[in-house]
Formats: structure tokens, C-alpha cells, sequence
């Protein structure tokens, strides 16, 4: 019986490291098949350089700039929305249509996003084009709204957990001294889930900076840095996607696997600002 | 003046929501329309005779079928390599972590979920060429190698659905049957699993979803154009998400482009189902959870 | 006319190094000699091949349910990476390999087919007809708007192919005279992506191979010739390129009769029906 107890111990414990190693591995793997662009130093160059291969230049600094846009903006639409839509679920709402909302915000985060960006191309991009009156309709604006309603709905469902964990006794207090929903909210509810808030929005960020088919099917995939929000961008998953076709030894390819070095730090480096965050928060 | 900004807010509020719901109305309702007469038999069989074409005994051509059936093998594989893994792991997490491995496997999970998808397909690729170098000539881009990347993606998912659905049971029910005598073992498997069974399958419907929809890992690691229904687990192989994404781009004609609209209905159709069933067993879960209390 | 006679003897040359490369040719290509074959075949690369590759696999794998044949695109780049690896059966490409390429991998060539490469705008633009400087100032992004073409007052949208498209480096070469091409430019990823998106977009140029091109988009004639089949099969058109099937060294069994199936009747058939010029 012990014999068994410790046996399935370390099986599970087996199949824990195997998960944890994938993570590590993915980095390594990333490292070892772009080490040549470590070994010429160029590495640096690649962060900084424009992405002309017939010049030889295979920087993806264009990239970063598109992926920061796109996903900034993004957030910039989906952040009032998110916050308003959290409040009405969480309070405003009369009767059960609080519920009926959150529903269908549960059922929004199931929506794939290549088929976001399939309506985007047939019903925004013909829009875009006429409202801006320039361009092919596929640019940065483009991909930032319609990112915005897909993270919107997972920032919402956070927002609202954040909320439901106020105490009660703040909001009871606040009612005996005659406060009206909407106050509660805005001045109780609001204010001491603002960690929450906070963690809502990095993983929003996040996810809006890794998205790949909104990017790759909107944003016009240029190579060049975007000068306006309405101009043609490629993001940096965006890439990965278009240079994979690329002859497998050149530098050309290994270009990208720097794409997923800098994609890689950017998720840890969010990660452990969240971990942060939300254990000062169990803390406090 | 209070007042009035507190008005402000709540016009906001309700403008946002209206507006969210109307995004999200607009955009199924153009797929509907657009694409809810091209819904019929034709169209996912192609010229061939249903039956022939589900006996497998002729292939499809022009058709949907090698797509959904392409996409519902992915998914059973992924899951059937991710699952395992996944809950032991979280049981692990759960029962077994110390602190401090708790933190730093917890750490690991955390990145892994949240890497962009591309990466993890980008990872994917990076093995199979590596295999293909060192290994062995015969190895591609295949149906197999698929799974296993979205394995890796939907991992984290399963972990942190396991161990959740297990830490959230109360220590009472935990605490009982090692009181009586019974093993660490046994408490896991006879009290412990099954109340958290709803907790877990919630995950694993979950990642059923999250495999289905993928459209960036199966991208660089076997989907391809045109493949028919794949013989053997270690083929190229056709998916509905890839389908939709590369009709978007390359419509020969306006059947193929009414044949993509078709498509995303009933990809859409597919994950709502199963977010629903996800949802249904969640909520009887939370019910349960609220009855034994 | 000095020119024309150029471009006649520069297919004839091209046509005579790959009969050099073909191995057997005589053979039955029909539907029968597949008989018996079972395995897969998998062939991925140029996308101008697509419609014909398609096409073809339907035919054999109709009649022969054993055969499985898969078909992926990427671009010429790709098609001979990944034939050369050996990832795949049969590498497509629009261009021509380079002698580098030949050599790195080993490849035979197989030239089924001669297609353009035209110039193409969306058919509610009214021009008809683009000198060569005209083509290299729009793409390097120095004429910015139609007007200063003679056209609408809207920017000119310029679209371009990946670095992996032979269609592109066959463009590049001989319509725009190895010209810059703008940063800006957007990218898509095949033929039938660069069709769709001129197709939709009212400002947009691109370029696209000669067989893609029907109604939904207008060619525009590049120093007087427009792109056509004619104007190609006559060398009046100079942007004109062979489509190939490549392998690695001699090609095994079902690969042969494939490629035997693309020279036969039926094949080149099916090239003439999809909009290239036959060899045959």
C-alpha cells in the first residue's frame, strides 16, 4: 500500500515536471535555433533594425513598434467598454438582465477569433476603407477594434470577480447611510477592487499583444512601421505566421525565431509583474 | 455635480454594454446571413454521397467534410495527450506541491498560458524540424505533431482547472477521511475526485474549445490546403479554423467564399455548443459545491 | 521586334534545359497507368499551380481511392526548400531555381506549363495602360495617387507578394526592372490572395499571374502589351515565366506517374482549362 502511495507520488510529480519542462523548453528550443543570431552579435541589431532582406537587413523593429500599437490601442477601446460592462453586470442592472448579460459575456470568450477576423475582413475593411478615405481599409485601426471586442469579454469576467470580492460589510455600511447603487459602485466597489483591475488589465494586454489571426488578417501585414493609426502594420506574431514559408536555413527564418525570443520575455516579464501584484493583494 | 457625473456613468455603462452586445450581434448575425443558405449537404459533402462519404469509402472533394473531420481528430487527440498530463499535474499542485514548488511550477503554468499561440506553434515547428534533422528523414508536418502543440497550448488550462476545482473544496471534507484512516491515496481518489469531477471536466470542455478554434499552431504544423480525410495520424490534414482563415484571403469564386461563411457558422456553432455544455456543467458544479457546505 | 525575337529564343532555351531534365516522358501519363499505385503524394509550393494541382488530384484520386495527395502552398520558395529537404513529393515553382538551388538540392526540373505575370487594378479603374517607369514609380511609393496617373483623386493602395513567391521574383526581374518596392506596400500571400484583395479594394494595383486572371480584376497593359494569354504564348509579353515541378534527384513511382499525368492530354488539358498556356 505505501509501495503504491509512494509510486503514484512521484508520478504525479513526474507529470508535473514534464509540464513545467515544456515551458523551459520552448525557450531553449527558441534560443538554440536562433543562436547564430546570438553568436554575430546580431541579435540587437535585429531589435532595432527595418526588415529589408534583400538588403540583408533583418530587423523586426518595425514589428515590435506594430504589435505595441496595435495591442495599446486595443486596449485603449476595450478598457471603458470592459469597465462599464462590469458595472452594469455587477449592480446596474435591473432584475435578471445582470445575468442574462454575463451570459453572454461567458459565451463572447468562447467566439474563435479567426472568426472575428473573418466578419472584420468582409464587413470593417470595406467600411474602413470608405471611412478613411485612404489605404486599403487594413490597418492598424482596424485590427485594434476588433481586438478590442476580443479581449474585451475576458477582461469583463475579471473586472467582475475583482468586484465580487469587496466585502460585504462596505457595501452594507454604505447602503444604511442612504448611497444609491451607483454610488456604491463607483465610489466602494470600484476603488478596492483597483488590484484586480490592474491584473484585469495586464492579461488583457497580454493578450492582446500575442494575438495572432486579428493581426495577420487585418492589419495589412506592411513592412514597414506604421506612421499613423491608419496605416498598414505587421505585428510580430503576424510575422512569424508569414516569414514560417521562408527557406528554413536562412537568416531570413531565423529572423523569427528572435520574434519568439522577444514574445517569450514579453509573456514572463508580464507574468511575474502579475504574480507580483496578486500576491501583494492576497497579502494585503 | 456629483450628480451629474454619476449620471455620466451610468449612460456609459449602459451605452457599453449595448454597444458590446451589438459587436458581438452584428458580427454572428452577418455569418448568418451571409452564410445560412449555403448550409446544406452539398456543401460539406461535395459531389460525393453522404454515406460514401462517412463510410469513408469515397473521398470528398470541394467539401467541408475533411475539415470538420480533420478538426474533430485533432481535437481528440490533443486532448487525449494533454489531459493526463494535465490533471495529474494539477492533482500534484493541488495535494502534493510544497510552497515553494507551488510557486515555481506555478510560475512555468502561468507563462505557458499565457504565451501567443504562434509561439507555441512556432515551437511546435522548431520539433519537427529537429526531428526531421536528427531523428529521422520520415518525420513532417502531420496530424500527430499538431496534437502535440496543442497539447502544450491547452495544458495550462487543465492544470489550472484541476487544481482549482480542487483547492476550492472545503477542508472539512478534506480533512475527514484521514481522520477515519484512510490513505492519502484513498481520500484522493474516493472523496476528493469525485466532487471535484464537475471542476475538472469544466477544464477539460474548455480546452476541448480552445484545440477546436486554434488556428496559429495548426498553421505551421501540418494543416494544409487540400489533404481529403487523413489515413493515418502521421499526415497532412485539413481543420475548419485554418479553412476559414485561408478562404478569407484566397476565395476562387463566390461558392468558395459562401462555402468560408458556412464554415465559420459552423465553428461558431461548435464552440458555442461546447461553451454551453461547459457553462451547464459549471453551474451544476457550483450548485453542488453550494449544496455540500 | 528585336526584342520579340529575343523572348522566342529565350523560351526555346528554356524549353530544351528542361528537356534535359525530364526523365521519361513517352509513357502512358493518362488515369490507367495509376493503377495498382497506393501511398501519398505530397506537393506543396508555388500558388499560381493551386487550380491545376487541385484539378489533377481530383482526377487521379477519383478514380483511384487509394491515392491520397495533399496539396499546400507557400510560395516557389518554399515549394523547392521543402522538396529539397525532402519535407515534400513535388516542389512547385513560378520561377526557375537557381543554379544554386539545382545544385544545393539535387533537383530535376519539370516545366508543365508557361504563364504570365500581369499587372493588375480593380475593374472600376479606368486605366488601361502603365509605361514601365510609371510601374517602378508607383511601387517605390513615389507616385502616390491615381490622379497623377490620369485617374480618380484617391492614394494608390500598392499590394505585393511575400519574398517566397516566384510570381513576385519573375515581377520584380522583368516588370519592374528590379525596382524598389515600397515598405508600404501590403502583403498577401498568394495569387488568389492578391486576386481577392484587388479584387475588393477600388485603389488597389498588384500583380498576379496571368492564369488568374477573369472578371474580377482588370489587367493593365505594361508599354502597350496587355497580359494574356495570347500576348504571352506569342513572347509578346515579356513578363512570362514557366511553371515548374521539381523533385529531388530521379523522382520514385507515384511521383513520376504524377508528373507523367501533368504532360498527358489530360494534363495539359487541364492546364489549358485553368488559364496557362500548355507545353504540349
Amino acid at each position: 500500500m505505501r509501495m503504491f502511495e509512494r509510486s503514484f507520488e512521484k508520478i504525479l510529480f513526474t507529470a508535473a515536471l514534464l509540464s513545467a519542462s515544456i515551458t523551459l523548453l520552448i525557450f531553449i528550443f527558441m534560443l538554440v535555433l536562433g543562436l547564430p543570431l546570438f553568436r554575430e552579435g546580431l541579435f540587437w541589431d535585429l531589435l532595432s533594425d527595418p526588415w529589408m532582406p534583400q538588403q540583408g537587413l533583418y530587423g523586426i523593429y518595425p514589428m515590435i513598434i506594430s504589435t505595441m500599437s496595435i495591442a495599446f490601442l486595443g486596449f485603449l477601446f476595450a478598457f471603458p467598454l470592459s469597465i462599464g460592462v462590469a458595472i452594469f453586470i455587477n449592480g446596474l442592472a435591473p432584475g435578471r438582465i445582470g445575468s442574462y448579460v454575463n451570459t453572454a459575456v461567458r459565451l463572447m470568450t468562447g467566439i474563435p477569433t479567426v472568426v472575428y477576423g473573418f466578419v472584420g475582413i468582409f464587413l470593417l475593411i470595406p467600411l474602413m476603407r470608405t471611412i478613411l478615405q485612404g489605404g486599403s481599409g487594413m490597418c492598424v485601426l482596424s485590427a485594434a477594434l476588433i481586438l478590442a471586442v476580443v479581449i474585451a469579454p475576458t477582461m469583463i469576467l475579471f473586472f467582475i470577480s475583482s468586484f465580487k470580492s469587496v466585502p460585504n460589510a462596505y457595501l452594507r455600511s454604505a447602503t444604511a447611510l442612504g448611497a444609491t447603487p451607483i454610488q456604491k459602485l463607483l465610489y466602494i466597489v470600484v476603488p478596492s477592487s483597483w488590484n484586480g483591475i490592474l491584473t484585469g488589465c495586464v492579461l488583457a494586454l497580454g493578450r492582446a499583444m500575442g494575438d495572432t489571426m486579428i493581426a495577420l488578417m487585418l492589419a495589412g501585414n506592411a513592412v514597414a512601421a506604421p506612421d499613423g493609426i491608419a496605416s498598414a502594420a505587421r505585428a510580430l506574431t503576424a510575422h512569424i505566421a508569414l516569414v514560417i514559408a521562408a527557406d528554413v536555413n536562412s537568416m531570413a527564418f531565423k529572423s523569427i525565431f528572435a520574434c519568439g525570443i522577444v514574445l517569450y520575455v514579453l509573456t514572463a516579464f508580464f507574468t511575474a509583474v502579475l504574480r507580483l501584484t496578486t500576491s501583494r493583494r492576497a497579502a494585503s | 455635480m456629483n450628480q451629474c457625473f454619476e449620471k455620466i456613468v451610468i449612460a456609459w455603462c449602459w451605452l457599453s454594454t449595448f454597444l458590446l452586445i451589438t459587436a458581438v450581434g452584428v458580427v454572428i448575425g452577418f455569418l448568418v446571413i451571409k452564410g445560412g443558405s449555403a448550409l446544406n449537404l452539398k456543401l460539406i459533402f461535395g459531389d460525393t454521397a453522404p454515406l460514401d462519404a462517412l463510410l469513408l469509402r469515397r473521398a470528398v472533394f470541394d467539401g467541408l467534410f475533411p475539415a470538420i473531420i480533420g478538426t474533430l481528430l485533432l481535437v481528440l487527440l490533443a486532448i487525449l495527450m494533454a489531459a493526463p498530463v494535465g490533471i495529474l499535474t494539477g492533482i500534484y499542485m493541488a495535494e502534493y506541491a510544497s510552497l515553494s514548488v507551488k510557486k515555481r511550477f506555478g510560475f512555468f503554468f502561468d507563462i505557458l498560458a499565457g504565451l501567443p499561440s504562434i509561439v507555441v506553434g512556432l515551437f511546435g515547428l522548431a520539433i519537427v524540424i529537429f526531428l526531421h534533422k536528427y531523428i529521422s528523414a520520415h518525420v513532417y508536418p502531420c496530424l500527430f505533431l499538431s496534437a502535440m502543440t496543442l497539447a502544450f497550448l491547452v495544458l495550462p488550462y487543465l492544470i489550472r482547472s484541476t487544481q482549482g476545482a480542487l483547492e476550492a473544496l472545503p477542508n472539512t471534507i478534506r480533512r475527514t477521511a484521514p481522520a477515519l484512516g484512510a490513505s492519502r491515496v484513498q481520500n484522493l481518489f474516493l472523496i476528493l475526485l469525485p466532487r471535484a469531477r464537475d471542476g475538472i471536466l469544466n477544464g477539460v470542455i474548455l480546452s476541448i474549445g480552445r484545440c477546436a478554434e486554434d488556428t496559429a499552431v495548426i498553421m505551421l504544423t501540418g494543416a494544409v490546403a487540400m489533404a481529403g480525410v487523413p489515413r493515418s495520424v502521421f499526415e497532412n490534414y485539413e481543420a475548419l479554423p485554418f479553412y476559414i482563415y485561408y478562404i478569407s484571403s484566397q476565395y476562387a469564386d463566390q461558392q468558395e467564399l459562401l462555402s468560408g461563411y458556412a464554415a465559420a457558422i459552423i465553428l461558431l456553432c461548435l464552440c458555442g455548443l461546447l461553451f454551453m455544455s461547459a457553462l451547464y456543467v459549471n453551474y451544476n458544479f457550483r450548485r453542488g459545491a453550494m449544496n455540500r457546505v | 521586334m528585336h526584342t520579340h525575337f529575343k523572348q522566342f529564343v529565350m523560351i526555346l532555351t528554356l524549353m530544351s534545359i528542361v528537356a534535359l531534365g525530364i526523365v521519361s516522358l513517352t509513357m502512358a501519363g493518362s488515369l490507367a497507368s495509376f493503377t495498382g499505385e497506393k501511398g501519398t503524394l505530397k506537393i506543396a509550393g508555388g500558388t499560381a499551380h493551386i487550380p491545376v494541382m487541385k484539378a489533377a488530384a481530383k482526377q487521379i484520386m477519383q478514380a483511384h481511392p487509394d491515392i491520397r495527395i495533399s496539396i499546400a502552398g507557400g510560395g516557389s520558395g518554399v515549394g523547392i526548400q521543402q522538396v529539397g529537404e525532402g519535407l515534400v513529393d513535388i516542389g512547385n515553382s513560378g520561377r526557375k531555381p537557381t543554379e544554386k538551388e539545382i545544385a544545393a538540392y539535387g533537383l530535376t526540373l519539370f516545366k508543365w506549363a508557361i504563364d504570365g505575370v500581369g499587372i493588375v487594378i480593380n475593374p472600376h479603374n479606368t486605366l488601361t495602360n502603365l509605361s514601365q517607369k510609371q510601374l517602378q514609380a508607383i511601387y517605390a511609393g513615389n507616385v502616390v495617387n491615381w490622379k497623377e496617373l490620369g485617374g480618380a483623386d484617391h492614394t494608390i493602395t500598392v499590394y505585393t507578394r511575400d519574398e517566397a513567391s516566384g510570381t513576385r521574383a519573375v515581377f520584380w526581374k522583368k516588370a519592374l526592372g528590379k525596382g524598389a518596392i515600397t515598405p508600404k506596400a501590403n502583403f498577401v500571400v498568394s495569387n488568389g490572395a492578391m486576386k481577392t484583395a484587388v479584387a475588393n479594394d477600388p485603389h488597389a494595383i498588384g500583380y498576379v499571374s496571368v492564369g488568374h486572371i477573369d472578371e474580377t480584376v482588370a489587367p493593365v497593359a505594361l508599354n502597350n502589351v496587355i497580359p494574356s494569354l495570347e500576348s504571352v504564348r506569342n513572347g509578346e509579353y515579356p513578363v512570362a515565366r514557366g511553371l515548374y515541378s521539381n523533385t529531388r534527384e530521379e523522382p520514385t513511382c507515384l511521383t513520376q506517374k504524377f508528373i507523367n499525368y501533368l504532360f498527358s492530354k489530360e494534363g495539359q488539358a487541364l492546364v489549358a482549362e485553368k488559364g496557362f498556356i500548355p507545353v504540349k
